[in-house]
Parts: C-alpha cells; structure tokens; sequence
C-alpha cells in the first residue's frame, strides 16, 4: 500500500488548493447540515410536546385547535371526569385553553402570525419541564393584563421582551412580566395569558379552544378517552397528544424532502469542486505515478492512494463545515407552520441526522469526486507517465 | 563461459502505433546478457535505448519476440505479475532521479519495502544499510528537495538496491549531474556491480560512463549496430 502520509504532505504541500478546496466542501457540509439541524429541530420539538398520557379534546372534526371550539358548560366537565391525574395540590390536571393567531410586528418591521394562547393554571404542569427562565420575571397574574412570552420569541417580535407591551391587536396588549421555557416543546412558539383576560379581549367569552387533559394512567388515558369520545352530548374528539403532534410534524416530512433534494444537489456541485482538484493532483504527480508504479505498485495501489486522499480532502471539509454548524445551536429559527400559519420557533439541533448528512455528504463527495481523478491515475500508461517532465 | 543467461532477447520487435502510422522502434533485435555484466547501451537520440531499456525492465512489452529475463519469458505474464515480478527483480534508476518530493529520504527508500513482508524494524535496518551503502547515513530525514542532484541521486540508487533486487536499470543516471556527482554515481553503480554481482544495464550518451561498463552496446533506428566486450575495465576514480 501506498503510504497514506504521501497522501496527507500532498495535501499539505498544495495547501492553496486544499484549502479552497476544504472551505467549498465545507460551506456546503455546513448548510445541508443546518437545514437538516432545523428539520430535527422541529421535530424534536414536536417530538417532546407529545406526552403518552395526554390527550388533546376539540370539537368533533377540528383537525387542530385553531379550529376548534368548545362551549365552555362542556369543557367545563372534563376536568371532573374520574381518570384525570390530579397534581401535588389536588388540582385535576384538565386544563382549558384558548387560542388566539393576532398578525403581530416582528422586530425587523416584517409581520407574522403568533400564537396567543389563553390559560388555566393548570396549563404548565402539562407541558415539559415549564419554567420561567432566570432571571425571566414571573408568572403573569389574571386581570391584570399581563402575559408570559418564551424565551425564543422574545428576540422576534416587538414588545416582546420583558417589561415590554406585547400589542397584539387593536385592543389587545398585554405586558411581559415573565420569560418563559418548555423543554424545546410546541409551547415555546407561544405567548401565555390568563384565559379569562383573553376570552374577553376577543370577545369570546363562553368559548374555549381545547381542553389538555392528563391521565392519571394508561388504563384510565383509554377509559378517558372512549367516555369523551363516546359521549352524545358532547361532541368533542379526545385526540392522543402523541398522535396530535405526529400530525403536526408532518411539515417537516415536506422539509426533510426539500433538504435531501438541496443536500443531494450540493453535494453534486461539490464533487465537481473535489473532482478538479484531484484532477489538478494527477495532472501534477504524472511522473511521480509512473514511478510509483515502476517501482511495483499496483493499479489498485494508486487507484486506493487517490481515492483515500479524495475522502482525506473532503473529510477535512466535512469536519470544518460540520464544527462550523457548533455555534448555531444557540440560535433560533422562525418559520410559518403550515397547518396554523403562526410564526413557530424551531431551534437548530446538532445531533445524529446532523452528524450523517455530513458523513454521508463527505463520503458522497469524496469517493465521487476523486473516482473519475483517480481512474485517470490507474490508466495511466507507465512508460509515458515516466517519459513526463 | 557457462554464466546462466540473465537478459535473452530473441528477435524482438517493438512498435509503437498512432492512428494509421505504426512506428517501427526496435526491429529483429537478438541479444544474450550474462549475469553479473555491466551493460552500456549507447546511441543517438530516438535510436531506441529507453524503449529497450523498458523491454528489459518488465514495464513495456515487445511487439513479437520473446524477452526472458532471470529466467522468466515476460511476456507470457499478466500484468500484474509482471508489476510483482518488477517489485521483487529490478532496480530502477532514473534521469531526473523520480524521488517522491513528499517523502524524506528515508521514506523514499523504504516504499519498495512497503511491497514485500518485513516488519517495521527490518525495514528500517534495510533502509539505514542502503543509506549507508550510499553513503547518506545522517541523511535520512532530509527532503530531496533539501539535496543536491548528486545526494538526490544516491537516495534513488538506495531505493533502487534496498530489496537486493536481481537487476539494476538505470536510464541516463549520470545526465543530470555535473562531472563530480556523475563520477561518484559511476563508482557506485560498478561497486554495485563488482562487489554485489548486480547485473546492470545502463543507458548513457556519455561515453566515458560506458568506459566503466564491462560492455558497450550500441543501437541505431532500432538495430544493434556494434557489440564491444571491454577486455578489463578501470577501477572507479580514486576520491
Ligand atoms: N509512446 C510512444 N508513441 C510513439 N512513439 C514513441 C513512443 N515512445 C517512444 N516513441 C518513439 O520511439 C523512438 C525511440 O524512443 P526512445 O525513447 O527509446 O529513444 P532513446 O534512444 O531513449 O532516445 P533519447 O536518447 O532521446 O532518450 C523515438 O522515435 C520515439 O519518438
Ligand atoms: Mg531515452
């Protein structure tokens, strides 16, 4: 075998070319795998909204809470139906919700739907590890006027920030007197408020959106399940949280799509970009092949030597555009969900898809990219190659 | 004599083609090579030294005629027998040197070792011999770029005896190289060749380098034109 340090000094001894080489491949490691972060991100945090035990009730035929409406005399039942988990307090973990999608001024003067969803106190409990943030204020109290924002939005919209006024119609405005976070959960797209102070700032009153309910097992999330469902006079679907979300998360599918077709194009681009330089490396080591050949090596021996240093120059690119993609886990980014059209926070998420779509992008750009080059090299003729200058 | 024959050629023929031209290069060539000579191939420019020379080497084949060297008729292998039998058979020494400009010296004379079975630790007593042999001990992590042509040179003629190969090739090995390093490579490769027993055939235009070959071939368009046995050949310089 060829030794590979022939390999590794040839692409330090070319160092330019490398290195243009290393930035090309690696800028473009570097954007399919922040796409692929973000798509992982909204599914992580579809993923961890859903809990097994909860069930999501809306009206019979709502596909999602935005349009649903339920009458309060019903919804108001369902917490003291038996089954419901009650929490350290005894409360039933029942919690009534209702959802309000204002057009809202984003910081760069751009406008975007958000959600406003009013709240019982109850509502925290049942999504994952809510907190207020440090330093992030407190717990907005009803009648008041005031409203809680997570943490991802307030950076996004106007007002939004702690201490703000949050305009989010022409009446409606509330102050932020506390930062929120949900464990990367759906909720962390959204602005809380007490429940009543929004059921009459739209006018709703006597309506809710939907009610989220936990199971106080999995016996009881079925039984809970078929007496909601079943129930004539109510008219309402008990819809698995889990099953809700997976439906949710079908978006993503359509993103995770668009991000192969993206990633599977630039990859092509980039073995033309590995390609040349390998072709550049053949060109330039004619002789040094003939002689290496002369001395006994095979064909396979040059054609594995080229091919390895292909896959060296693209894992160097692969590992600076993946390293790259490091700092971005601190940022968040806004996009329309497509079922509701509201502004969803999605936060880039360096993890296994991540890691694969750069090795399997390197590898793609490096065994093509230096395939066509190397075969160059194998075919050589050795006595022409030695007679080179 | 009854030295077994190392090189035997017999009515070779080479030819190279492009398009509808074929370019006759070598025609109807016959020759015998003891093992143990020191062969000159002389003659002008195009006259077909380096193809023969190729012939010989295992990394050409003849266009007819059967080359057989150290007992083997190369041309009934396949190639890559042929590329292992290179491996274990012949020396290469070249012009221009062929000194991998990446790899230390000691790094260029071990690759042929990297072909055969040693371990780590032979190859580098291997190496350090050849070096030695060269008289480039001390050397050995220098880049060829950090030597003169001369030292270049003897770094390729290390790589070249480091498997203690049966043949030695060298084509033009001295035209590069001033008076002083040519005659110090002369010394060595007849050292090579008396001292060793290493059959050397070696192509030159230089025809006091031919003076210390045991014998002087000349060749002209293709042809074997004279045949001259030095009766006893000087001694190498004395430095
Ligand atoms: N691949 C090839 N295709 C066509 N013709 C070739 C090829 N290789 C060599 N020749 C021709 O064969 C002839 C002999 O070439 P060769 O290199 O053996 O000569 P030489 O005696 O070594 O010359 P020099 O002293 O210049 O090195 C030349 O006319 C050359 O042009
Ligand atoms: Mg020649």
């Amino acid at each position: 075998m060829i030794p590979l340090k022939y390999n590794v000094r040839n692409l330090r001894v070319r160092w330019v070319n490398t290195l243009l080489t290393v930035i090309g491949t690696g800028a473009i490691v570097w954007s399919s795998c922040i796409l692929f972060g973000l798509v992982e991100g909204l599914q992580h945090s579809l993923n961890v909204s859903g809990d097994p035990l909860d069930l999501i009730v809306m009206r019979k035929g709502s596909t999602s809470e935005t349009n649903s409406g339920i009458e309060l005399t019903k919804a108001e039942k369902i917490p003291t139906l038996s089954g419901v988990m009650r929490d350290d307090k005894g409360r039933p973990l029942a919690a009534l919700e209702l959802l309000n999608i204002p057009i809202v001024e984003r910081l760069d003067g751009s406008r975007a739907n958000l959600i406003v969803r009013g709240v019982d106190p109850v509502s925290s409990e049942l999504r994952p590890n809510f907190q207020i943030v440090k330093d992030g204020g407190r717990m907005f109290e009803p009648g008041k006027g005031e409203c809680i924002v997570s943490k991802n939005l307030t950076k996004r919209f106007k007002g939004a920030a702690l201490g703000s006024e949050l305009k989010v119609g022409e009446r409606e405005k509330y102050r932020v007197v506390g930062v929120f976070s949900s464990g990367g959960s759906a909720a962390e797209s959204e602005v809380w408020v007490d429940r009543k102070d929004l059921e009459q700032n739209i006018a709703r009153e006597g309506i809710t959106s939907s009610v989220q309910v936990r199971a106080a097992s999995q016996a009881d999330f079925e039984s809970l399940r078929k007496t909601i469902e079943n129930d004539t006079q109510f008219k309402l679907a008990a819809i698995p949280e889990v099953q809700y979300f997976a439906e949710q998360s079908k978006s993503s599918i359509f993103l995770k799509v668009a991000g192969t077709v993206i990633a599977i194009l630039l990859t092509i681009g980039a073995m033309f970009a590995a390609a040349n330089t390998m072709y550049a490396a053949v060109r330039s080591r004619t002789r040094e092949i003939g002689t290496l050949r002369a001395l006994g090596f095979s064909r396979t021996d040059v054609l594995m030597s080229f091919m390895g240093e292909s896959v060296l120059l693209c894992s160097l690119g692969g590992i600076a555009g993946l390293l790259a993609t490091l700092p971005l886990s601190a940022i968040t980014y806004g996009t329309s969900n497509f079922n509701t059209f509201a502004e969803i926070t999605i936060q880039f998420r360096f993890g296994p898809i991540v890691m694969l779509v750069a090795f399997l992008m390197t590898v793609a750009m490096g065994v093509f990219g230096g395939l066509f080059p190397a075969m160059r090299a194998v075919r050589m003729d050795v006595v022409t190659a030695l007679r080179e200058v | 004599m009854g030295k077994p024959h190392s090189i035997v050629l017999q009515n070779v023929n080479k030819e190279y083609r492009r398009d509808e031209f074929v370019i006759p290069v070598l025609s109807d060539l016959d020759l015998v090579v003891d093992e143990g000579e020191y062969l000159a191939l002389m003659g002008p420019s195009g006259s077909g030294k380096t193809t023969l020379l190729n012939l010989i080497a295992g990394l050409d084949r003849a266009t007819s005629g059967a080359v057989i060297v150290h007992g083997q008729d190369l041309g009934t292998m396949s190639e890559g027998q042929v590329t292992r039998w290179r491996a274990d058979n012949v020396g290469f020494i070249f012009q221009l040197y062929n000194l991998i400009p990446v790899l230390t010296a000691f790094e260029n004379v071990e690759l042929p070792l990297l072909l055969t079975h040693l371990s780590k630790k032979h190859r580098r007593e291997n190496v350090m011999t050849a070096l030695r042999a060269v008289g480039l001990d001390g050397r050995e992590d220098h880049y060829p770029r950090q030597l003169s042509g001369g030292q270049e040179q003897r770094v390729a003629i290390a790589r070249a005896v480091v498997t203690d190969p049966y043949l030695l090739v060298a084509d033009e090995p001295t035209g590069d190289l001033d008076r002083k390093s040519a005659e110090e490579i002369l010394s060595l490769l007849q050292q090579l060749n008396t001292e060793f027993g290493k059959t050397i055939v070696m192509v030159t235009h230089d025809p006091q380098a031919a003076q210390r070959a045991s014998r002087i071939l000349h060749l002209d368009k293709g042809k074997l034109v004279r045949d001259e046995q030095q009766i006893s050949f000087p001694v190498g310089v004395a430095s």
